[in-house]
């Protein structure tokens, strides 16, 4: 057992209306205790930035600058060191939608709030767990039946001093419903933040999601996204994750309906010395159902990434369509990328793909570029952002493309091709 | 305009060329044909500097600058351009983006403004216009998914927008019907204009035909074997390069 998770199962709280999900958590917390250095959820990303840190926990915080995203008219939500600041009652909420804190009396609003909290994501996960006995801020957003919400709701976790942050976001979408959220996470000072969001995606509706989680330096982020896919629904999420001294999400897409379909694109750029983890795991339940994920990577010098993907399709999951492909550019012989593409099948009518690259820089088409005098620091970036442009066009919402391809190209213009 | 003098090439420690010579005046244009292996397309790589293509002797010379002293970049700015037999395809980075980094580099050094957006797009699609491209390549991926003879006809394109010193023409003419052809060979003819210089490297002389040399150079085994005017191009038409005898036979050998 680390110092740490020995503070978090001291300091759990158990006197709220989530006391049930907290006690199993906690229960988890201390049957298995702090992975082992061979553990395979962890085997490739050392916990060790965690495991002597003393737990602190922010009662208060100030309002801070919230990163902009130019000309995307957002109704932000802003979580400083763990702690909500955005008044929710003043909020100008969309027709259809309802937000709340997770503080609420209301025993109606507990209930719905309830229904999704630990109801989504899988009960493994690690910092989960800590996140379900420890997190005292978060919202709920419900979105009505029917309710068509344009306007992207935008959730930023931001870390600004050394105490561990612990958010979560509650989604529901009603039948026919759709909503467009982001979840956005930066910081780069000591701190710890885990982030986790849940999304029950009903019948026939959809999401449009986007996570940048843009943590560096010593800012640690554990994490994640799970999402509940119900008959026909889909959903489009877009990840963007820089690295740090230890950061990691965990994404779950789980086809609970028929005919859903879930697609997801994933960046990573990790500067010198930076790890990024994105763990995926796609459950295929039920028939009819499709996925697609991409994740594409580039690796600077000392970084490493690490992924893994795994697709599971279980026995009644007949006629399931499901790819997933992991690209990666490494810049340097230095540079470290764990991939592990996994299919689980277990039935028998159905199409699956996987795969998994890693690419060192083109020697043929730089050549080609420099031979039409294009200067070399600009025909890398040009050449090896492409496959990440890819995905960066392939978002649904232009002022978030517009925000994103000249960030994350600045980003990459100064890593070092070693 | 170029100068090479007794060029010695390897590549992967086998030596292609031996001791290679050529002068290329401002405004000619010279056709170098040859049998396959004798070393065609590794000149052109030679001359635009690219990795792993060791010069162990000899000189090259653009209007008096050493080229190989010079990194691929700076050969092409300096007014080389090597038209790909085999162009590279780069996708997700979009013609119209790649060409106007080219251009914009060119001006630069020439001590020019860069184009601006506009300037450079009515520019583009003239060019587009001139090789027959439809104006939506600029905006896909470089050479992604073209056909053979349309990955040509961009190849010309850029050479219309970037107005290089010297060109050289790598097998432009594989692959391409008669039609392509005809497109192409206009595209070069409309940029000679008496002081631009090209060398065009070809297996057939039917790209001849079209584009009228005023030297053409047999290349066997690494070495230019026999120069003449536009007539030898006719003669290996009509003979194949067996006419060659010795030369031919080492470089088949």
């Amino acid at each position: 057992m680390s110092q740490w998770l020995e503070q978090v199962i001291d300091g759990a709280a158990l006197d709220d209306y989530l006391a049930p999900v907290r006690q199993q958590a906690l229960t988890q917390l201390k049957n298995d205790g702090w992975p082992k250095r061979r553990n395979e959820s962890w085997i490739n990303t050392p916990l060790t930035p965690v495991e002597k840190r003393n737990v602190a926990i922010a009662t208060q915080a100030d309002s801070v600058p919230v990163p902009n995203i130019d000309n995307l008219n957002a109704l932000d939500i802003v979580f400083v060191d763990g702690v909500l600041v955005t008044q929710i009652n003043t909020l100008d909420v969309p027709e259809g939608m309802a937000i709340t804190s997770l503080n609420v009396d209301d025993a109606a609003t507990q209930q719905a709030i309830a229904s999704v909290f630990g109801q989504v994501k899988p009960t493994r996960h690690l910092f989960g767990r800590v996140n379900d006995a420890l997190c005292q801020h978060g919202v709920f957003i419900n979105v009505a039946d029917g309710a068509k919400v344009t306007k992207p709701i935008r959730i930023v976790n931001l870390a600004t001093k050394n105490v561990d942050a612990h958010t979560r976001v509650l989604v529901k979408l009603g039948n026919a419903s759709s909503a467009v959220i982001i979840e956005q996470g930066s910081g780069d000072t000591d701190s710890l933040t885990t982030a986790f969001a849940e999304y029950d995606i009903a019948d026939d509706a959809h999401l449009e999601h986007y996570r940048f989680a843009m943590f560096t330096g010593s800012a640690k982020q554990l994490g994640g996204s799970h999402f509940m896919l119900h008959d026909r629904s889909t959903l489009n999420s877009t990840l963007v994750g820089y690295g740090s001294e230890l950061s990691r999400l965990d994404v779950d897409m789980h086809h609970a309906g028929e005919f859903a379909n879930a697609k997801m694109n994933a960046i990573y750029l990790l500067a010198e010395g930076e790890l990024f983890d994105l763990h995926s795991t796609i459950e295929h339940a039920m028939p009819n159902g499709t996925t697609e994920e991409n994740a594409r990577g580039i690796v600077g010098d000392k970084a490493r990434a690490v992924f893994n993907g795994r697709i599971h399709i279980h026995r009644d999951a007949q006629k399931t369509l499901a790819e997933l492909n992991n690209r990666n550019l490494l810049l340097s012989r230095r540079g470290v990328i764990n991939t592990k593409p996994e299919l689980e099948i277990y039935a028998d009518d159905v199409r699956c793909a996987h795969g998994a690259t890693v690419a060192e820089i083109e020697g043929e088409a730089l050549y080609y570029m420099l031979t039409r005098g294009v200067p070399r620091s600009k025909a890398l970036v040009m050449l090896n952002f492409g496959f990440i442009q890819e995905l960066i066009n392939d978002m649904p919402n232009a002022a978030i493309r517009d925000w994103l391809l000249p960030v994350l190209s600045e980003r990459f213009a100064h890593m070092e091709v070693k | 305009m170029l100068s090479i003098k007794n060029l010695h090439a390897s590549v992967e420690e086998k030596i292609i060329i031996k001791g290679l010579n050529l002068e290329v005046k401002p405004g000619e244009v010279h056709a170098i044909m040859g049998p396959n292996g004798a070393g065609k397309s590794t000149l052109g790589y030679v001359l635009s500097g690219r990795d792993g293509y060791e010069v162990s002797e000899g000189e090259v010379t653009l209007n008096g600058k050493d080229l190989l002293d010079l990194e691929v970049e700076e050969r092409a700015r300096e007014g080389l351009f090597l038209a790909f037999q085999y162009p590279v395809e780069i996708p997700g980075v979009s013609n119209m983006e790649f060409m106007k980094e080219s251009v914009n580099a060119m001006r630069e050094q020439r001590g020019e403004d860069p184009l601006t957006a506009a300037e450079f797009l009515k520019k583009a699609k003239d060019a587009c216009k001139q090789v027959q491209l439809p104006l939506d390549f600029l905006k896909r991926g470089v050479n992604e998914g073209f056909s053979g003879g349309e990955k040509k006809r961009n190849e010309i394109m850029q050479m219309i927008l970037l107005e290089p010193k010297l060109c050289i023409l790598d097998e432009s003419d594989s692959g391409l019907d008669v039609d392509a052809l005809q497109v192409v060979a206009d595209g070069v003819n409309s940029q000679r204009d008496g002081e631009r210089s090209f060398i065009v490297v070809t297996h057939y002389q039917r790209l001849l035909d079209y584009i009228k040399p005023d030297f053409v150079h047999i290349l066997a085994d690494g070495k230019i074997v026999k120069s003449g005017d536009a007539s030898l191009a006719l003669e290996v038409e009509k003979s194949g390069y067996a006419f060659l005898g010795k030369a031919y036979e080492e470089a088949e050998a």
